[in-house]
């Protein structure tokens, strides 16, 4: 079954106020063509979950459309941080569960298994729980004491997103994909999810898929929709394709470091843009990506 | 060689803790500077995991943290979170937890969350990721940071990290791991005391005094009759720093 779809279309069947789980790590794979989409369409009232956040979910509040985040942590690397998110807890904005990268990835595990709550022995003793439990996190997380062994434990909520958004290597129209290199929570978000899209750089043949199944991470009946679109990561890295763009990157931060500036971005690379090819053209086109190329050797 | 600098004596520092065979968790930076280093010297078979699903990286080119691709390179295995903080960290075979942060207090509690100024404002920085999991759960944990009293200071402005907590053992609070090791700053080594698991002075740099230590300690520290003074970096461990493993001095400013 053919399901690559176009963007545009696979964001306007995405209802506002929605739990969107996005596959980016920092700066790392980040689902930007989706992200562009989801700002250029004005989707509302988003919640995001991720174990680590980067320009995909720093773009996204920058816009205001975000009221809730289930997250680990986030940054930029040594580029900076997420400042939008910052400026957004700092001002009250956005109501954020700040928990720990495995809470994140175990309340996914839940979701994948099917089953309702995981046991972690990690966030016990900390702040970062009290603020949990004491807030918005109090329906997630509760404590328990084993009842084999006595040990303490904290009970982590299954995380079901409404939607989740991969951004591979790899994939067939059917929705197969692979991922080249680490994997971070990808494969438990996508299967713990109601639904999942794949954003990927190329587009193969299902015989090309069945000749390393091993590689795949995610199969195609756990796939709603494939939207193709090579570069759809910039200016973050997508292993053994491209490496980040330093320079947008920086761009990047010293607009998100104002509120103002943030506005001028989305504008002068989201919102004027009619697709995200309009936006690659804008940010250098093809000279430009033919320079973040990887080497073949190094996968950067 | 020209004149050290405090950020290679951290990184031997932190090298010089970790045993051959160990297995560790890396946080971006001077950790895995120190672990490279360690694994380059007299711990070839140091076993260094990522987070983001990297074990025994092996990178030629320097990089700027834990999603970038440079540091993908040369692995023997590609994962994720739940392979690494899961199935290694929370199975409980990770004997070295190597973390930075924004503030440490005496009892080895880590903040990454956030700061407060004067007039109670609040400034968010990178949360926790994986360090919460890593130090409640690594068997010993070593933080390298720099020093000054607002680093060290008597209270967090936020616990991400429990460290031994209000002073109690781990067990006592319900985590595994024996909790804090070691506090290696650029001005001295600071340790934990087994019974009451506050800090104390293991050693300082060279050309650093005890008291310069103290005035830019934040809380109480204990001093011992016998400070020792850090060794300096070996002249071998200098050179795989300068040529080989930052030549750019990206970590190693």
């Amino acid at each position: 079954m053919d399901k690559v779809k176009p963007v545009a279309d696979v964001v306007r069947s995405i209802p506002d106020g929605s739990h969107l789980a996005l596959g980016g790590f920092a700066i790392a794979r980040n689902v930007n063509t989706v992200v562009h989409e989801l700002i250029r369409q004005q989707k509302k009232d988003l919640s995001l979950s991720q174990c680590v956040m980067g320009m995909d979910t720093d773009l996204l509040v920058g816009a205001g459309l975000v009221s809730r985040l289930i997250v680990g942590g986030g940054s930029l690397d040594r580029f900076g941080r997420v400042n939008c998110v910052n400026r957004a807890r700092e001002l009250g904005t956005v109501e954020s569960l700040d928990t720990s990268s495995l809470a994140v990835c175990f309340g996914y595990l839940a979701g994948a298994l099917g089953v309702s709550f995981m046991p972690i022995k990690s966030l016990i003793a900390s702040e970062t729980l009290d603020r949990l439990e004491s807030g918005p996190g109090a329906e997630a997380y509760r404590r328990m004491t084993c009842p084999f062994t006595d040990e303490e434990y904290v009970l982590v909520r299954a995380i079901v997103p409404d939607v989740s958004f991969v951004h591979v290597q790899v994939a067939d129209r059917n929705g197969n994909c692979q991922i080249n290199g680490p994997r971070w929570e990808n494969e438990e978000q996508a299967k713990a999810a109601r639904r999942v899209i794949v954003i990927t750089e190329e587009l193969v043949s299902t015989d090309t898929i069945r000749h390393c199944p091993e590689r795949t991470v995610i199969p195609a009946h756990r796939v709603e929709a494939v939207v193709h679109q090579p570069f759809g990561a910039h200016p973050t890295s997508v292993f053994g394709c491209y490496d980040y763009d330093s320079e947008h990157l920086r761009l990047y931060v010293d607009h998100s470091s104002s509120p103002e500036r943030i506005q001028d971005y989305l504008e002068q690379y989201i919102l004027s843009s009619r697709d995200y090819q309009e936006y690659l053209e804008k940010i250098g086109g093809t000279e430009r990506l033919m320079k973040l190329k990887a080497r073949k050797d190094r996968g950067y | 060689m020209t004149e050290v600098r405090a950020t290679e004596t951290m990184v031997a520092a932190g090298a010089n803790e970790l045993r051959d065979g160990e297995v560790v968790v890396v946080g971006v930076g001077l950790p895995q500077v120190a672990c490279v280093l360690a694994k380059r010297t007299h711990a070839p078979s140091l076993t260094t995991l990522l987070e983001i699903g990297v074990v025994d990286c092996g990178p030629v080119d320097t990089p700027v943290g834990l999603a970038d691709s440079r540091i993908f390179y040369g692995a023997t295995c590609w994962s994720g979170f739940l392979d690494i903080l899961g199935m290694n960290l929370h199975r409980g075979i990770v004997d070295v937890g190597f973390l930075g942060a924004l503030e440490v207090d005496r009892h080895g509690n880590i903040n990454t969350t956030l700061l407060k100024d004067g007039s109670g404002r609040v400034q968010y920085f990178n949360g926790s990721a994986g360090g919460n999991d890593v130090a409640s759960l690594a068997t010993r944990i070593m933080i390298i940071m720099r020093h000054g009293k607002r680093k060290l200071p008597a209270m967090l402005a936020h616990l991400t990290s429990p460290g031994f907590g209000d002073g109690r053992a781990r067990g006592e609070l319900g985590l595994r791991g024996d909790g804090p090791h070691r506090i290696i700053t650029d001005k001295a080594i600071l340790g934990f005391d087994p019974e009451s698991h506050c800090a104390s002075l293991v050693s300082v740099h060279p050309g650093v005094s005890i008291q310069d230590v103290v005035e830019h300690t934040g809380f109480p520290l204990h001093i011992s009759d016998q400070t020792a003074t850090t060794p300096l970096p070996t002249e071998e461990q200098l050179r795989l720093l300068r040529e080989d493993i930052d030549p750019q001095r990206v970590y190693l400013t």
